[in-house]
């Protein structure tokens, strides 16, 4: 049985993305729920999985290991179509993921409203202040080294814009970004998009961006009801309300 | 359009118009649309407006990043896009943050990192052209920056030396550069005949790889494994550079005669030395003539050793 361990931080994708590519390989998973998944997960983040007596974290290796072990979405691609799909999933990572830590991190008005309670809810005064600052100086020492300190909200807001343009551009009119079968890419374009789309935060200008590609939120929707919907009540009880609480479809 | 730009960067060696990734990329595509730019070789980073380089510099406007040069170019209409289709767009930006992520680290792995290559060649480049007393910062400032941002971006859990960061990175800049020349292919460029905003930006990384000579070579010797990269970055140094050793523009025979008057002095001066140190070699029937008709043979091959022996 896959276990998967997570902890549902306010716009955090991966778990999303995660869960989508296991479903789409038709791989059964039950989600957990943990304050401290972090400290379990071997690398330091999460999500990661647990299958038998092995535990693997993040998107990528677990992805590895899943094609190990004989599953893989991306076989029937060519190999300048893989190419394609490595490339847009850099961006993916480049751009979104790391506009979603600048706005989680780097905005003061999201950081004392939001990130800052949610990250540090779980512990105790003064343990949860401590966390959620050292979090923070790290994130932001990681934005100063890759020049995105200098940016701003407006510049951040542009860059989603630039990347979500690129998506659609690439998506089309295609179901899945390889046209009838999803790949590690779709996985993963979800888990952020999906985030992105029902993540409250203190504006709604990073999910307006989003919206205004009908073909990205089409996509969005059409994942979720195939791969999720059906799926919810296979999850236990304390994941439950949570994924109940998060829906494209209300 | 008619407003003068002028372009600061740092200068070029190894037959290259510039060492700097950055400022390579935006020469490059400031050539390919034909924008008419002034380069100015800078020699201190800190005169630079902001502190970054490549900086542009058009009447009282001043950009500094590559992707923001690119966009203001493109604004002035020297687009090197044009004929791109949306798909073809989006893909741009998809190989240019598969090259940022992947490829960048080990490029500035192997620049400023690495000891072997950073004190036999990059610090003693950069200090000789940068004014002293900055030359004893400046250097260490940089190498310092590009460690903190491999760690920052690449290092931490599971990687806990800087010896595993190193191995991977060095993995996925070799994959990165697998998947570049599946995509290339077998075309000139890579989206076809004419050269766009992607073949800048791969131009302006690959180049400095390919053609810095490092004693610590590993990218190097990966990306001579890849023939339809090199060709592609030899095509941009001939077509749009068109650097050659003495630094004119070539005009067919001129050249030819200029790298061959070169190579004459080379030769000689290497043959003094060994005749110097082996008598037997006097006797042998091998005199400079022949020794040039082979190198003449071989020339390309023949260069990098013949670099080294120089003063």
């Amino acid at each position: 049985m896959w276990n998967e361990g997570c902890v549902l931080l306010m716009g955090c994708s991966a778990p999303f993305s995660l869960k989508a590519f296991l479903q789409m390989c038709n791989l059964p998973v039950r989600v957990v729920c943990r304050a401290n998944a972090e400290y379990m997960s071997p690398s330091g983040k999460v999500p990661f999985i647990h299958v038998g007596n092995q535990v693997v974290s993040e998107l990528g290796p677990i992805v590895q290991f899943v094609k190990a072990k004989g599953h893989s979405l991306s076989d029937g691609l060519d190999e300048v179509q893989k190419a394609e799909m490595k490339a847009y999933m850099e961006l993916v990572n480049n751009m979104l993921l790391t506009a979603e830590l600048y706005l989680q991190w780097c905005d003061d008005v999201t950081v004392e409203e939001i990130t800052h309670p949610r990250y540090g809810s779980p512990y105790p005064w003064p343990l949860n202040r401590i966390l959620a600052y050292q979090k923070q100086w790290e994130i932001r020492r990681k934005m100063k080294a890759i020049g995105w300190a200098g940016k701003s909200l407006e510049q951040v807001l542009e860059d989603v814009d630039q990347c979500c343009q690129a998506l659609s551009q690439r998506l089309g009119t295609q179901p899945y970004f390889f046209n009838k079968q999803p790949t590690e890419l779709d996985a993963l374009v979800f888990g952020h998009l999906f985030t992105i789309l029902t993540t409250q935060l203190t504006t709604d200008e990073l999910s307006e961006k989003v919206k205004n590609y009908g073909n990205l939120t089409a996509f969005c929707r059409r994942i979720e009801q195939q791969y999720f919907e059906g799926h919810d009540k296979d999850n236990s009880g304390t994941a439950a309300p949570r994924s109940a609480k998060r829906s494209l479809l209300r | 359009m008619a407003a003068p730009m002028e372009l600061s960067c740092w200068g070029g060696d190894w037959g290259l118009p510039s060492l700097h990734p950055e400022s390579l990329t935006v020469m490059a595509y400031a050539k390919f649309s034909g924008a008419p730019l002034t380069v100015n070789t800078i020699n201190n980073s800190w005169r630079t407006p902001k502190g970054d380089i490549p900086v542009l510099i058009s009447e009282d406007i001043v950009i500094s990043q590559p992707a923001k040069i690119l966009n203001f170019l493109r604004k002035q209409k020297y687009n090197a896009d044009y004929e791109l289709s949306a798909k073809q767009g989006a893909d741009t930006l998809a190989y240019i943050a598969l090259l940022e992520e992947k490829l960048l680290p080990a490029l500035l792995h192997t620049f400023w990192v690495e000891a072997e290559n950073y004190c036999s060649v990059t610090k003693p480049w950069f200090a000789s052209r940068i004014p002293f007393p900055l030359s004893l910062y400046l250097p260490g400032k940089m190498s310092r920056e590009a460690l903190n941002r491999i760690l920052l971006t690449k290092g931490g859990p599971p990687l806990y030396s800087l010896s595993e960061v190193e191995a991977q990175i060095y993995r996925d800049a070799k994959e990165c550069l697998n998947l570049l020349s599946k995509r290339l292919g077998t075309s000139q460029f890579f989206f076809g005949n004419t050269p766009t905003t992607l073949d800048a930006f791969v131009f302006g990384f690959l180049a400095p790889v390919y053609k810095v000579c490092f004693p610590r070579v590993q990218l190097q010797e990966h990306l001579k494994q890849l023939p339809n990269l090199c060709r592609f970055c030899d095509d941009i140094l001939t077509c749009y550079f068109r650097l050659t050793i003495s630094g004119h523009s070539p005009s067919g025979q001129d050249t030819a005669d200029a790298n061959l008057q070169k190579l004459t002095q080379l030769v000689n001066k290497e043959s003094n030395l060994i005749e110097k140190m082996d008598d037997n070699l006097r006797k042998s029937p091998q005199h400079p003539p022949r020794k040039l008709t082979t190198l003449k043979l071989a020339a390309g091959g023949e260069e990098s050793p013949l670099n080294r022996l120089s003063p």
